[in-house]
């Protein structure tokens, strides 16, 4: 007992000296490294690891302190215990892609209460945030699969959607985009069912996609939203051997899927670098926290963010045009 | 003199600091039923533990045909052919019966490899030779009591069992699956078996033994012919006092009722009870099962409040809806079932004689100081001569009767006026019953009431000043205790029948 | 006759093809050996845990820390065998995976066998170990890219056949290691003193004691048993995946036990079989993939999941207290 407390006295003595360290005003005049907190989804999946090299060089870059965390598992309540934790660590900027955009509005109000300047990542709805900043324009990226998928698949025939899930706002975006271009240029496709949700699991895209093939053998078609499905749809296409039959597209990290572009089940993949979406927050968060307001037209000095677009009804929502296509030709120009 | 099968020499043992055995003997001889009493915690255990090897003695010795060992292990008492048919039967109540009777033998040999077929060879033999037949096929858990004990003894008598050493088997059997053991006892006696019935319900002892052993705290006391002792003798061996023929003392002082309860009544249980009870007072409520006497204990704690009627305490009025009503007006209640309503097991001492007078002894900011629960407690545990090292040992350490002890004095150190002891000695030995009596007698000396709900028409005969009795939830008859005995009051209650 | 409507594993798999019945005239596709296949694979990883969680509820245990081992030995042998460039069978992946698993297994056993801690607090324990030093020393990186062995096993199927659609349908091959596995557990827990001891230190620890078992030794059969069935399903999941995610696998340590004690195991020990156990797997899998078929709508199919396990749990359980109470136990 008497050595707990011998540890714990110094425990708390770090602590109170950090959290005084933090008292000040945040938007500090003249140039001082600020603490940046990255809170992705999911820690561990390769897309967010692409994420962590982006938010990494752009601390090496600035001299901040910028980090990258997420939960093990897909869950909001994962996500926003993580974020309680860095509000208490006292950082100056969250720089956040939720799992639910809902589930963290309280505690991003709370942040920002704190004078924490927040910004968003695939959350166009956010409520709570400073600035969000999104790759592109969810609709029109969601459109621009669709006409992919209906290239493959010849403009006719059943197709399915998989999002990681259902209140993954840009997921679903992506999705209403996507029907909608269906529904007005390519009436000949029919939607065979309801979205359907893979947790962010390339196990569970695998199952639900045999059971799709078995419960709809006429299925032409398969987009998918988060980078798993990509993977485990092409698994599944492949091991069913109908490579010729059913095409899979989606967003999804080359090396992920590289042996599904090369055995020809999954025909596309498309993604904004995550990299560059982790450096972009991190560099509005800063901008923020010197004061300075984005604003339309705006040179990040990152490719596919070099002319930011203000959206007409949210001022601080942004999109740049970032989305970039692979298919078996050109997929061994990128190495994550 | 016969040489014996199996005896323990001048065995002594400690655990602690605390003496179990000292220089112990007892011998067993062919063909011999030998009883070994004594109350709980004179030791009894430990020694069917050293004869099974599962402890070792400190000093003495264990003979087995006539070769001297210092310390048995289990393994060496199986080939020996001592087997102990423990209280818990030591099966496995999720294997068929079948299984439990052949895990032993094939655990002994070596056996690799299940085979149904010299399993059920195994159990069909063991069971035959108690000429009994079980459904091989049942799990134990579905089996009845005295079928798994028959089990177990099938299973004992597999090791070339010679000595069977059985630890209060009778303790949860009904009368007549007691007598079918004692059929089966007669039987492998007669096959040149040796028993070592231990227990403390004199009655079976004196019926089936030959012999008999008495321990009392750890020693030999009285050994020799079962015939030559009478339960009288066996009391006084195992307590070491006499109980028998105790006058009481009249210490009812008449000028006041402490309790006086008048008309009360709670639909379905009992109705228009009224009576009333003096400070130094013990009043005897009894009554067949449904008569409504614990009803009645119940209303007065407060935990089934009645429907009408009123209770004064002192000539004082009070209303009593709750227990915390009941514990303020100084009415405490010392439950039946001493295990399950009583004592925390898990807890200490001072503590489970502390919890009923809690808030009485609390700081006004709601906390306790040890010091101050250990000041209040311990005079009590001199008071009713709980036997312990130390208050704060977990009261499952202790015997039952010293555990009844502890809930008598939880009660009393809330310093409660009324005391209503529901079957305050179910369960208790002998010894740790006069123990209570006099305990009760010795409190209604200092001004309590008791109130005392009993079966056990002796001790309402021996402990009470009146006895009341209730029959469909009235109070039919009060007899003064002046001149009766069990006999006069066993008449009074097959009149109701 | 009797003695089948007292078993367990009749009522259960009633349920079972009452439900597929069901399934079936909702959606025909249900019945068709392309499909049995793959209800077949994907039970094979959860099957696998459940052997081995089988095991440890028998003896009167509880092990939460199954996933973590099946996801630590999955990991670190991807990691090795990419390291030394392995291009042999899987069969080396599954007898590096299942040591791994072994060696955690009785990791665990020490402190319960030994130390004699209680198995909750223990696997709770290591479960967090396990999977602290994996992401924190080993890597959180997805191994995108087996070893060659692991793919071609991947790929390995016991059978296979084109259907008129076109399709393939293959029963994988690593659906055989289940098989042999539940013949294995088995055959150990029903004909072997070991086996029997387990059960019989399940039901009456003292009395095992007593009767003179070895319960350590047991102790160190059971857990380390437990590690290499995990170590098996990690690397079995690794290949199936094509890929080693040290974030996958944990998180499905609820579903293995209610899969399990579905079957019919008891969590106070000293009951279950290995044939409740795959069909408490098959149920569940079932279950979890016919949600599709049936067009059940993706904000429902938890709440489905969820209703049919308490429902068939519920079932099962009743009909075992019916018995006892028939026997005048409660």
């Amino acid at each position: 007992m008497r050595r707990t407390a011998i540890l714990i006295v110094p425990m708390l003595a770090a602590a109170l000296l950090l959290s005084c360290r933090k008292s000040g005003p945040n938007v500090a005049a003249g140039p001082r490294p600020y603490t940046i907190a990255t809170i992705v989804k999911l820690d561990g999946i390769a897309w967010f690891e692409r994420m962590r090299e982006g938010v990494q060089r752009f601390g090496r870059e600035t001299g901040h302190k910028c980090f990258l965390l997420g939960p093990a598992q897909a869950d909001a309540a994962l996500q926003v215990q993580i974020i309680e934790d860095v509000i208490a660590q006292g950082v100056d900027a969250i720089c956040v892609v939720p799992f639910s955009v809902e589930a963290l509005e309280p505690v991003l109000r709370k942040a920002r209460s704190q004078g924490i300047v927040v910004v968003s990542h695939e959350a166009s709805n956010q409520v709570n945030t400073d600035a969000i900043i999104e790759p592109f324009d969810n609709l029109a990226y969601g459109a621009h699969l669709m006409d992919h998928l209906a290239h493959h698949m010849g403009a006719s025939g059943q197709y399915a959607v998989f999002v990681g899930s259902l209140t993954s706002k840009s997921h679903n975006e992506w999705i209403d985009g996507a029907i909608a271009r269906q529904k007005g240029k390519y009436p000949q496709m029919e939607l065979v069912t309801e979205r359907i949700e893979e947790y962010d699991n390339q196990n569970t895209a695998y199952e639900k996609t045999k059971e799709l093939i078995r419960a709809y053998p006429e299925l032409k078609g398969i987009q998918g939203s988060a980078s798993t499905t990509a993977a485990g749809a092409g698994l599944a296409v492949e091991e069913k051997g109908l490579q010729e039959k059913l095409a899979v597209v989606g967003s999804g990290l080359v090396s992920q899927c590289r042996q599904y572009l090369v055995s020809g089940s999954t025909k596309l993949i498309s993604f904004w670098d995550p990299a560059d979406a982790g450096y972009v927050m991190n560099k509005i968060a800063v901008m923020l926290l010197e004061g300075k307001r984005p604003s339309d037209g705006l040179d990040l000095g990152v490719p596919g963010y070099t002319q930011l677009r203000q959206d007409t009804e949210k001022p601080n929502l942004f999109y740049g045009s970032a989305w970039v296509d692979v298919t078996r030709q050109n997929m061994d120009a990128y190495n994550f | 003199m016969r040489p014996a099968i199996v005896a323990a020499r001048n065995i002594s043992k400690s655990f602690g600091g605390v003496q179990a055995l000292r220089e112990v003997s007892v011998a067993l001889h062919r063909g011999e039923i030998r009883g070994l009493v004594g109350e709980n915690g004179s030791g009894k255990s430990t020694l069917i533990q050293i004869l099974a090897g599962v402890l070792g003695p400190d000093a003495g010795e264990i003979v087995v045909d006539g070769k001297t060992h210092a310390h048995l292990d289990p393994r060496e008492a199986i080939r020996a052919g001592i087997q102990v048919i423990y209280q818990d039967f030591s099966l496995f109540p999720n294997l068929t019966v079948a299984e439990n009777l052949a895990l032993n033998t094939e655990l002994e040999h070596g056996t690799r490899f299940v085979s149904r077929r010299r399993r059920r060879r195994i159990a069909t033999a063991a069971l035959a030779r108690l000429g009994r037949d079980i459904d091989l096929t049942q799990t134990v858990a579905e089996l009845s009591v005295a079928d798994k004990q028959l089990v177990a003894i099938a299973r004992a008598l597999l090791h070339n069992a010679r000595v069977i050493i059985m630890d209060e088997p009778t303790t949860a059997l009904t009368q007549r699956e007691v007598q079918t053991l004692f059929g089966i006892v007669a039987d492998l006696k007669a096959q040149g078996m040796s028993l070592l019935f231990v227990g403390h319900k004199l009655q079976e002892v004196l019926a089936l033994c030959d012999a008999i052993t008495v321990l009392r705290n750890g020693r030999n006391v009285a050994e020799g012919e079962a015939a030559q002792f009478s339960p009288g003798d066996l009391v006084r061996h195992m307590t070491g006092r006499h109980l028998q023929g105790r006058p009481r003392a009249t210490t009812v002082s008449e000028d006041e009722d402490l309790l006086k309860v008048t008309d009360l009544s709670k639909a379905g249980a009992f109705a228009h009870v009224s009576f009333a009870a003096g400070a130094g007072e013990v009043v005897g409520i009894t009554g067949l099962l449904g008569s409504g006497r614990t009803e009645l204990a119940l209303s007065l704690f407060g935990l089934a409040p009645a429907d009408s009627g009123t209770i004064e305490i002192a000539e004082q009025a009070v209303r009593i809806r709750s227990v915390p009503d009941a514990l303020r007006a100084g009415i405490a209640y010392v439950p039946e079932d001493r295990l399950t309503e009583g004592v925390f097991a898990e807890q200490s001492i001072e503590r489970n004689l502390a919890i009923s007078g809690l808030s009485a002894w609390a700081h006004p900011a709601g906390w306790i100081s040890p010091a101050r629960l250990r000041r209040v407690v311990a005079p009590w545990l001199g008071r009713l001569r709980i036997q312990t090292p130390s208050a704060r040992m977990p009261v499952a350490g202790l015997s039952g009767g010293n555990q009844q002890k502890v809930v008598l004095g939880r009660w009393l150190a809330t310093q409660a006026r009324v005391l209503i002891l529901n079957g305050p000695t179910v369960g208790v030995d002998v010894g740790a019953k006069a123990d209570i009596h006099a305990q009760i007698r010795e409190l209604v000396g200092h001004g309590l009431t008791a109130l005392l709900i009993s079966d056990d028409l002796r001790e309402l005969a021996e402990v009470c000043d009146r006895i009341l009795v209730m029959h469909r939830g009235r109070i039919v008859r009060e007899i003064p205790a002046a001149g009766c005995d069990e006999n006069a009051l066993a008449r009074e209650l097959g009149r109701l029948e | 006759m009797r003695a089948l409507l007292h078993r367990h594993e009749f009522y259960l798999a009633a349920l079972t093809l009452a439900l597929s019945a069901g399934i079936a005239l909702a959606n025909p596709a249900f019945c068709s050996v392309a499909n049995l296949f793959d209800l077949c694979q994907g039970s094979t990883v959860m099957g696998l845990f459940a052997l081995g969680v089988l095991i440890v509820l028998v003896s009167g245990g509880i092990d939460v820390s199954f996933a973590a081992i099946g996801a630590f030995s999955m990991y670190v042998t991807s990691k090795v065998l990419l390291g030394l460039d392995f291009q042999g069978s899987a069969a080396v992946a599954l007898v590096l995976g299942g040591a791994i698993g072994t060696l955690l297994g009785l990791f665990n056993a020490f402190f319960i066998g030994f130390l004699r801690l209680p198995t909750l607090i223990v696997t709770l324990g290591s479960a967090s170990l396990f999977r602290g030093f994996l992401l924190a020393f080993i890597g959180t990186a997805i191994v995108n890219t087996l070893p060659a062995g692991m793919v071609r096993f991947s790929k390995l199927t016991l059978w296979e056949m084109r259907l008129a659609d076109g399709t393939i349908a293959g029963l994988p091959a690593s659906f055989l290691l289940l098989v042999v596995a539940a013949l294995l557990v088995g055959c150990v827990l029903q004909g072997t003193m070991l086996g029997r001891g387990i059960y019989a230190l399940g039901g009456n620890p003292v009395a095992a004691a007593r009767a003179g078992f070895n319960l350590r030794g047991r102790q160190l059969f059971i857990y380390g048993g437990t590690g290499l069935l995990s170590g098996l399903a990690g690397v079995v999941h690794a290949c199936m995946m094509r890929n080693a995610n040290p974030f996958d696998l944990v998180g499905m340590e609820l579903n293995v036990l209610a899969a399990v004690v579905l079957g019919g195991a008891g969590i106070t020990g000293g009951r279950g079989t290995v044939l409740g156990t795959l069909l408490g797997v098959g149920l569940i899998v079932t279950i979890n993939n016919s949600l599709i078929l049936l067009d059940v709508p993706s904000y429902w199919q938890k709440v489905v999941v969820g209703a049919v396990i308490l429902v068939s749990t519920g079932i099962t359980a009743r009909t075992g207290w019916a018995r006892a109470r028939g026997a005048g136990l409660c």
